[in-house]
């Protein structure tokens, strides 16, 4: 078992100032804290080689988590176990098998060109030559990277950086990449291409692949298993499709009428999502999905139907409200 | 280990790419330094001398403490506030290197770059101004000078790093760096030699770390120093050096455990 | 012309600018103190060094220490109040890097007027007044300064901020075309703190050099000159056409580097 969290808890302690003058001075002689639960009691193992997706809304405790795993917080309760270490001890031999990529956190050398970062890597981390030509050669074609190696950091596209950016933080084969919202502010292009990438890397590489995000199609492409955390806490940890069939049990019917159609009749049909003339989606259970289509066109004067899967961000979202319901 | 090698050299690559930049701020250096030497040099005409200077002894304290300042007081470590401040820190953090390491490689990647170009200014003014210039001859002197300016480069090192880790509690670092420099100008000895202030006030800058950054190496060069003199100013520079060490450690392992805790 | 007419309309913006910055800088208080203290640091500090080399020399090129003191003084009047009102030209990088820039010239404010005035800051006051203060001891002590003498230090003075202000506006007009604005605005304040001595400190050729060509001396020295009487009519009538020169050509270099700016995409 590669990572395996236990219990885990993180609480901050966060100064309350108020606002103005006054409350700058009260707050030099007197501070209040308070409490904020980030990462409340959670626990899950992963395997070697998973490719595994942590959902949530922001401020859910996904970053702290990865945070905690990868040995930057400590935790304020429970246990850690990565690659059989405590991140926390930050081991040297811990440190050379794992990576963190946080979007805003640049460690390129701004002035100099990419490769010489990764040769500073290859230093730091104590690569082989062999080893390092090998996973050199490797990264550069799978990223397409071979024209941006030798200019300088700050005359690159963003895409091009955060490409770049990517490479350097991998150039040592880490067992474990913790990628904290690695598609943000791509654009879509880039985050289709970089998603590819992170696919190969995981078979190629056999790496075991945490990421966060908000983006539904990176969880969509990538994951099997997705973790979702709320408020701290675990929704859910499991298969996508599992997630599908637990909360989301039903597809989505889009239908476009050819002529005007008296909304009360829609009502009886099922579900409904939106209805705006000519268009109709209406959420349909699995089982019932043949005869209401069937009903549907036999019925009404209809100009197209599609038969979709609910989005994911719908599920989710699902998942969250009923969440919140629960807590209430 | 290779690595710090690595990074040394970085920094000087780095330095190239904004030679403009770095060429004003020297020229602005020169311009400093030919303030303060050509006011000694009004105010110390040949044959007059000022408690102990001559104006020989005057412009090479001037000269000397200006070609020292690029090896003692040219330290970056004050960024180390920046990148606490902006979470840059973590990048560090999640390798295996470590981070004092890290930036005296950085700063000797600086102070060869500046020691160069220090010495090509100096010979400059050597050409054009023809200072009276004071050579030491004897070899103890010099020995005890060189190692006067190691210990002035950790000490400087290790104060400077001590200001940036104010970063850790405040995202105020640029004013008490401020003041530091404002107090270093003044009392590490680049503007005049501290034996000319009144005796009571000299008596307690000898006991301060800043009067062995630039100061007290010169004096020794000089050959002003008695023996025991010396042996009394290294003491005090050694003692600061690892003082000031201890500090830098304890306040770095109190601020990391802060900085863990609340992740920036 | 119209500006003529609307000068009150821009005493009113440049206050209204003023007072935000100034907001602005108790923000951090802690930073608003040490930043003062660190200045008046300096100012007594380097008093107390004068005051040490007089003393033991009695004179500094035949300068006695009040008239050394003065000297000092009237630099620092000057280079505080170049940089109370002219505080903004210091955040001038930023907005070039960000691409402000670029919205000043869309508002219906002369952009110069915006760069040079849009940010003056209240913590500059401080040493502001207490150098004006020290003038007033240091012109008492000297001594047997007639009334003329004192209105010909006070209107060199103007001029001599006339000289800031220029200087001020080359480092800007450099700034557009070069982008590099930090080290040719820190240039001219090594170059001016050359003036923290009499300038007869220096020899010539450079003597001369900062006396025509950057006009350093004209801007500091001479007015402190003229109040004890050292300066001829023609050196003060030269110190105010040379003033007058520096700002006509300072503004003319303005208009030509943002007509370069506006004519490129940036």
């Amino acid at each position: 078992m590669t990572i395996s969290v236990s219990h885990l808890s993180k609480h901050f302690q966060v100064h309350q100032k108020e606002p103005g003058v006054i409350g700058s001075l009260k707050s030099l002689v007197l501070r209040k804290y308070e409490t904020v639960k980030a990462v409340s009691d959670i626990s899950f193992k992963i395997n070697e080689g998973e490719l595994i997706g942590f959902i949530g809304p922001n401020g859910a405790g996904k970053t702290t988590t990865l945070k905690c795993l990868s040995g930057l917080l400590y935790p304020t309760n429970g246990k850690i176990s990565v690659l059989g270490f405590n991140p926390y001890d930050r081991k040297i031999e811990f440190l050379k098998k794992i990576a963190l990529v946080m979007g805003q956190k640049n460690q390129l050398w701004w002035d100099l060109p990419p490769i010489d970062t990764f040769l500073l890597n290859k230093e730091i981390y104590g690569i082989e030559n062999e080893k390092y030509n090998i996973v050199f050669e490797e990264l550069t074609k799978l990223l397409d990277a071979k024209d941006i190696l030798k200019v300088p950091v700050k005359k690159l596209s963003l895409g091009q950086r955060m490409k770049m950016e990517l490479m350097a933080s991998i150039i040592h084969s880490p067992k474990v990449l913790f990628l904290d919202e690695p598609t943000i502010g791509l654009d879509v292009l880039m985050q289709k291409k970089l998603r590819e990438f992170l696919k190969e890397y995981n078979i190629r590489f056999k790496a075991t692949i945490i990421l966060t995000s908000h983006y539904m199609a990176d969880v969509e492409q990538l994951c099997k298993r997705v973790i979702i955390i709320n408020f701290g806490k675990i929704i859910f940890d499991g298969q996508l499709s599992n997630l599908i069939e637990q909360y989301a049990p039903y597809k989505k019917l889009s239908v476009i009428f050819r002529e005007y159609v008296d909304p009360k009749k829609l009502d009886k049909l099922g579900n409904i999502s939106n209805f705006q003339y000519p268009k109709l989606i209406i959420n349909v259970p699995n089982k019932k999905i043949n005869s209401t289509a069937s009903s549907i066109l036999k019925n009404f004067p209809v100009e197209d139907i599609t038969i979709e899967d609910p989005q994911i961000e719908d599920i989710i979202e699902k998942v969250y409200t009923q969440e919140d319901k629960r807590k209430k | 280990m290779k690595k710090y090698y690595i990074i040394a050299r970085n920094t000087w690559d780095e330095m190239l790419t904004y030679r403009v930049s770095f060429v004003m701020w020297r020229i602005r250096n020169i311009i400093q330094l030919l303030t303060i030497y050509f006011l000694w040099q009004v105010i110390l005409p040949p044959g007059k001398t000022l408690l102990g200077y001559s104006q020989s002894l005057m412009l090479t304290y001037i000269l000397g403490t200006s070609l020292i300042d690029s090896v003692v007081l040219s330290s970056r470590t004050y960024a180390v506030g920046e990148e606490i401040n902006s979470g840059n820190l973590m990048n560090f953090l999640l390798r295996p290197i470590n981070y004092f390491l890290y930036w005296f490689s950085k700063d000797i990647g600086d102070k060869a770059m500046n020691i160069c170009f220090s010495i090509a200014e100096l010979t400059l003014i050597f050409i054009i101004l023809r200072p009276p210039f004071f050579i030491q001859t004897n070899p103890f002197y010099i020995l005890f000078f060189v190692f006067s300016v190691i210990l002035s480069l950790f000490i400087y090192f290790f104060l400077n790093f001590l200001l940036g880790l104010i970063g850790f509690w405040s995202p105020e670092v640029w004013a008490p760096r401020f003041i530091f420099i404002t107090l270093l100008g003044f009392f590490a000895g680049s503007l005049f030699p501290l034996d000319i202030l009144p005796k009571t006030i000299y008596e307690i800058l000898r006991f301060l770390p800043f009067t062995y950054l630039l100061y007290f190496p010169l004096k020794i060069y000089l050959g002003q120093l008695s023996f025991l003199q010396i042996a009394s100013g290294l003491a005090i520079s050694i003692f600061w050096t690892f003082a000031i060490y201890f500090i830098v450690k304890a306040t770095w392992q109190k601020g990391l455990k802060s900085y863990t805790a609340y992740g920036r | 012309m119209e500006d003529k007419i609307n000068l009150s309309k821009y005493v009113k913006l440049w206050w209204m600018m003023t007072s935000m910055v100034s907001q602005n800088a108790f923000v951090s208080r802690f930073g608003a103190v040490l930043f003062v203290l660190g200045k008046l640091i300096r100012f007594v500090f380097f008093l107390f060094f004068l005051l040490i080399i007089v003393s033991r020399t009695q004179a500094i090129v035949g300068y006695t220490l009040w008239q050394v003191i003065l000297f000092y003084i009237t630099f620092n009047f000057i280079d505080s109040l170049a940089q109370f009102f002219l505080r903004e030209v210091y955040r001038f990088r930023s907005y070039v890097v960000t691409g402000d820039f670029d919205y000043f010239l869309t508002k219906p404010i002369p952009v110069l007027f915006r760069l040079l005035f849009g940010g003056s800051d209240v913590l500059d006051i401080p040493i502001m007044l207490l150098s004006a203060g020290f003038i007033t001891v240091a012109l008492s002590k000297i001594g047997s300064i007639s009334p003329a003498e004192i209105f010909i230090y006070f209107a060199l003075l103007i001029n001599g901020f006339l000289i800031a202000l220029a200087f001020h506006v080359f480092v800007l007009s450099i700034g557009i075309l070069t982008s590099e604005v930090d080290n040719t605005l820190w240039l001219f304040r090594d170059l001016t703190q050359m003036g923290r001595f009499p300038i007869d400190i220096y020899q010539n050729p450079l003597r001369s050099v900062i006396t025509f060509i950057i006009p350093v001396g004209v801007m500091v020295t001479f007015p402190a000159k003229a109040a004890m009487g050292l300066l001829s009519a023609q050196s003060v009538i030269f110190a105010f056409i040379i003033g007058i020169f520096f700002l006509f050509i300072s503004y003319k270099f303005w208009n030509f580097s943002l007509k370069r700016y506006t004519s490129a995409s940036s």
